[in-house]
């Protein structure tokens, strides 16, 4: 990009704009790319408003406003059921799957051992699997062994396809990692557990947190894999699949907006309440998250 | 290096390899056996190192495998040039809402695949006016469309995947120490070469984990080329669920699935040598450094 | 160090022989037996007994073909018999079904389920594969005094041995009246005028008979031939941009988006177009007739409880707000008298016999394999 050149034949309060954007160019384009993920969940927020004369999801434009579907917005059992099952379904494979994944992260990046590239293959094929065949042959397996598909069954596949993932994310985290600080705690006399529950685990805990994040998304919009394990339990993805077949209710969408809400409003909650904290300890540890930061521009 | 030490790794290792072996591998095992049977639903599936389902399976599917490979490598593409603008400026310029924004641009994917989906549909709709405005750029033909085009397939597939890109990018960019930048700027004087010469190199690791995350699955993915492609669209997922759910014919679609996993694979195994980060996947790299 | 490597190899060649012994005995044994699928029970066809109506009952149905409320259906036959009833939703498509209930079905179980719901073509695949009980008609007074004639006897089971219809429909087209109003038969659909801005349903047996039928050709009757020549047709019609997909029922949403002018479709789905100038046309040559069975799987739990059930389902006044909910054809003589009169006048919910003397029954192929591999091969283009 030649700004300067640009800015150099342009009249003076133009180049200040020019300036100004060519300084704030990330900023920018990091609310665009913001918005742009945000749009579907926008839509769905706004024609959870829709007054639709038969009660269905059609995304038609040309409806009124009504409040009718958030008032009513737990009405539908079934939907209510299965949307529970999912979060409780994506909790636990989420930790499990996080936990597990963590430490063959450690294994694989902290330590040398016999057997690596097979754990290591191991762990990549998983991902390459077309999921309807993981799907038929776990529930083939499931059947052979008379183990009756159901809630268990799913949670067993969910952490099964979520592991790799959360092994890939976290591993990228960990190479080429300083692991001086660990040292240092260990010669301080820590023993390794404390070494890990102090420095390593902190160090760690953002690749952990988006590991968790993928593994959580990873398991409550799983469609094919748990269509087949999934015996008369019933997800989120299974139900709106099913429904949409005569009509999604709009219940759906205002249920849609609802998590998308709370988890973010949650966030908000425990980053003010950390800041609050912070405040209250009268500690001031802001770690340079400098505003003049350079641009990757 | 004392044994208890030694046997460390395998320890960590353990309850995951075992997930994997127990739930993963055990069936793949039933799934190899199967692509080697003959015959057909009605008169059963009989064992008989029938070998020549693998070329079978691939005979008249060659089209959707390249299509497959152009749209997941496209989609890829795209996702790291939206993503990792993106998590830098989560990592550096959100200050202590960074977590406050990670959420809000991932949280859009809990709600589920359909309904994103026809959320899409609806914005790209022929008629919408988004379309009519790509039709004034000249982005569409003026009689042109973005439904059911490899077009619609390829930014469904870019939008779904993501989060996939963001989040090890942002694992990765978070830790990127501001002051190595800093100094490197005193160095090259130059941001772009501030950037070319210390923020890529250290980030690398992030970019070839999301390029993994991103293309592997996006490969195999059959629900954007069912729901936003048209007739000409169809990927090698739609037709491994097709030979596995409509015809029934197990052999054969456990026998594409074992190609493609081996493609993914030999493709894989390309670009971590090209990528020049062999930790991934226990390079020599790796083994020469110990 | 040398001493502790030996060891660590040992350790590891122990931890690596004991994951392989876990592989080999879980693999080994899941593969004991020689043949995979090919039916294993088709040699003798039970029927499924009587009993008292009584205990717990297991349907699995579609979404949509239950009316809501918590004084449905469902709970005036709990409360009529005792019966304890989960009803699972969870039959999506005919193939992901089977899909999901072929390995416990292969092993004559049904997975607790003592009643699914499919289509006419599924419910003949799982009959002809011994996954299915024959019915006692002896057991079934109500329903074989009240279902409609044209019912009783259908190409896929004739005398009805091993099916009882739930919801009958029709194949046809629809067409959004105001972009394309001269649409009235499935030749209008390869008109170039409409190209790029027509779909088909991705079912074999809904697509395919409607051209043949178009073509003058009657599909009960059709040779493999004549199946893989309209097959054919249609694949020059995808190649060439004039379809511009093959959809499920997801059709509705273009329909309603505006996306297309017309699409195969089915004749219940007016609750979810919205589009008002869209409607469900018969086309000019005829319809392709289909309905939605109650069977009893293999293995089926308390058959004496589903007997009681279908009988329940039989009876006018219970059948009713069934088809007021689900809008489609219900199978009941004498509904149309008690339902809403609007509703009892719509010929999409109760055809008259001169509606549909054109339509023919849903079927399959003479040899549907290599008819089949032919469609997947334009649906996967």
């Amino acid at each position: 990009m030649n700004g300067q050149g640009a800015s150099g034949r342009l009249p003076a309060p133009l180049a200040g704009a020019w300036a100004w954007l060519r300084r704030n160019a990330l900023s920018i384009y990091a609310c665009l790319a913001v918005a742009y993920m945000l749009i579907p969940i926008v839509v769905i927020a706004v024609f959870s408003f829709g007054d639709t004369p038969k009660d269905k999801l059609t995304f038609g434009l040309d409806n009124g406003f009504t409040l009718e579907y958030w008032s009513s917005i737990f009405s539908l059992p079934e939907l209510n059921e299965a949307l529970l099952t999912s979060l409780k379904l994506a909790a636990l494979s989420t930790a499990i799957s996080t936990a597990i994944g963590t430490l063959m992260a450690i294994a694989l990046v902290r330590h040398k051992f016999h057997g690596r590239r097979v754990a290591n293959l191991l762990i990549v094929i998983p991902m390459a699997t077309p999921e309807v065949v993981i799907g038929a042959s776990l529930l083939s397996m499931f059947v052979y062994y008379s183990v009756a598909p159901g809630f268990s069954t799913l949670l067993l596949a969910h952490v099964m396809f979520s592991i790799s993932f959360v092994v890939v994310v976290v591993r990228s985290r960990l190479i080429g990692f300083d692991r001086n600080l660990e040292e240092a705690a260990a010669d301080l006399g820590a023993t390794p557990l404390t070494t890990f529950r102090t420095v390593t685990l902190p160090l760690l805990a953002p690749g952990i947190l988006a590991a968790a994040m993928l593994a959580f998304a990873l398991s409550i919009d799983d469609f094919v894999i748990s269509n087949f394990n999934s015996g008369p339990t019933q997800t989120f993805p299974l139900y709106v699949y099913g429904v949409s077949l005569r009509g999604i209710p709009i219940q759906v969408n205002a249920l849609a907006t609802l998590l998308f809400a709370v988890t973010v409003v949650a966030v908000a909650l425990v980053l003010v309440q950390q800041r609050r904290a912070e405040r209250l300890a009268a500690v001031r540890p802001t770690p340079i998250p400098a505003p003049g930061a350079p641009a990757a521009t | 290096m004392s044994l208890k030490q030694r046997l460390v790794p395998y320890w960590l290792l353990g309850p995951g390899l075992l997930w994997l072996v127990v739930f993963f591998v055990v069936p793949m095992y039933f799934m190899g056996e199967l692509a080697l049977r003959s015959g057909s639903l009605t008169t059963g599936y009989t064992f008989d190192w029938a070998w020549s389902n693998f070329p079978d399976s691939l005979s008249g599917h060659t089209e959707q495998i390249s299509r497959s490979f152009f749209y997941a490598g496209t989609a890829t593409i795209l996702a790291l040039l939206i993503a990792y603008p993106l998590a830098y400026a989560i990592a550096f310029r959100a200050g202590r809402f960074k977590l406050l924004l990670l959420f809000a641009v991932i949280a859009p994917f809990f709600t589920t695949y359909l309904i994103r989906t026809i959320a899409w549909k609806t914005i790209l709709s022929d008629d919408s006016p988004i379309v009519g405005v790509l039709q004034t750029l000249a982005l569409v033909p003026p009689d042109g469309r973005v439904l059911a085009t490899s077009g619609a397939v390829i930014a469904g597939l870019t939008y779904n995947f993501l989060p996939f890109m963001i989040l090890p990018l942002y694992a990765n960019l978070e830790r990127l120490d501001l002051r190595l930048i800093e100094a490197a700027k005193d160095l090259y004087s130059s941001s772009r070469q501030a950037f070319l010469k210390v923020t890529l190199p250290l980030t690398m690791p992030g970019i070839v984990a999301g390029v993994l995350l991103t293309f592997i699955p996006a490969f195999g993915d059959y629900i954007n080329a069912q729901l936003l492609g048209g007739t000409q669209q169809a990927m090698v997922g739609n037709v491994i669920q097709s030979l596995y759910l409509n015809q029934r014919n197990y052999p054969e679609a456990a026998a594409l699935s074992f190609l493609m996993m081996a493609l993914i694979l030999a493709v894989v195994t390309i670009y971590i040598r090209f990528a020049g980060t062999g930790a991934f996947m226990g390079d020599e790299d790796e083994e020469a450094a110990r | 160090m040398g001493a502790g490597e030996t060891s660590v190899r040992k350790r590891a060649l122990a931890v690596a022989l004991t994951i392989c012994a876990i592989v080999l005995s879980l693999g080994v044994a899941a593969c004991g037996d020689d043949t995979v699928g090919g039916g294993g029970n088709s040699d003798e066809v039970t029927t499924a007994k009587g009993g008292p109506v009584s205990g717990d009952l297991a349907i699995s149905n579609w979404p949509g073909y239950m009316d809501p409320g918590s004084n449905n259906t469902v709970a005036q036959f709990e409360k009529e018999t005792g019966v304890s009833v989960d009803y699972i939703e969870d039959v999506n498509e005919n193939e992901a079904f089977f899909g999901k209930m072929q390995p416990q079905l292969e092993q004559g179980e049904s997975g607790g389920r003592s009643i699914f719901i499919v289509t006419d073509w599924m419910a003949k695949q799982m009959y002809d594969l011994g996954y299915l009980q024959e019915i006692d008609h002896g057991e079934l007074p109500t329903v074989f005094e009240n279902i409609r004639p044209q019912l009783e006897d259908v190409s896929f089971d004739p005398g009805r041995k091993f099916s009882v219809p739930w919801v009958s429909g029709m194949g046809g087209i629809w067409v959004d009246t105001a972009k394309a109003p001269e649409i009235r038969s499935v030749n209008d659909l390869f008109d170039p005028k409409y190209k790029g801005k027509v779909t088909m349903l991705s079912e074999l047996r809904e697509t395919v008979p409607l051209v043949m039928l178009a073509e003058g050709i009657d599909p009960i009757e059709a040779s493999n031939e004549d199946w893989l020549n309209a097959i054919d047709r249609i694949k020059e019609a995808a190649d060439s941009g004039q379809i511009r997909r093959f959809t499920g029922n997801d059709y509705t949403e273009d329909l309603t988006a505006g996306n297309i002018v017309a699409a195969i479709g089915w004749s219940g789905d007016a609750s979810i177009v919205e589009n008002e100038n869209a409607e469900w046309r018969m086309p000019a040559e005829g319809c392709a007739l289909w309905s939605d069975n109650m069977v009893i799987p293999v293995g089926a739990p308390n058959t004496g409880a589903a007997y009681g059930w279908m009988n329940f389902i039989y009876e006018p006044e219970v059948n009713a707000p069934l088809a007021e909910y689900i809008t489609y054809i219900p199978p009941v003589e004498g509904v149309q008298d008690l339902v809403e009169p609007e509703l009892a006048k719509d010929p999409l919910v109760f055809p008259s016999p001169e509606f549909t003397r054109n339509c023919t029954d849903q079927d399959s192929p003479p040899d549907l394999e290599p008819v089949n591999e032919a469609w997947q091969e334009v649906i996967t283009g």
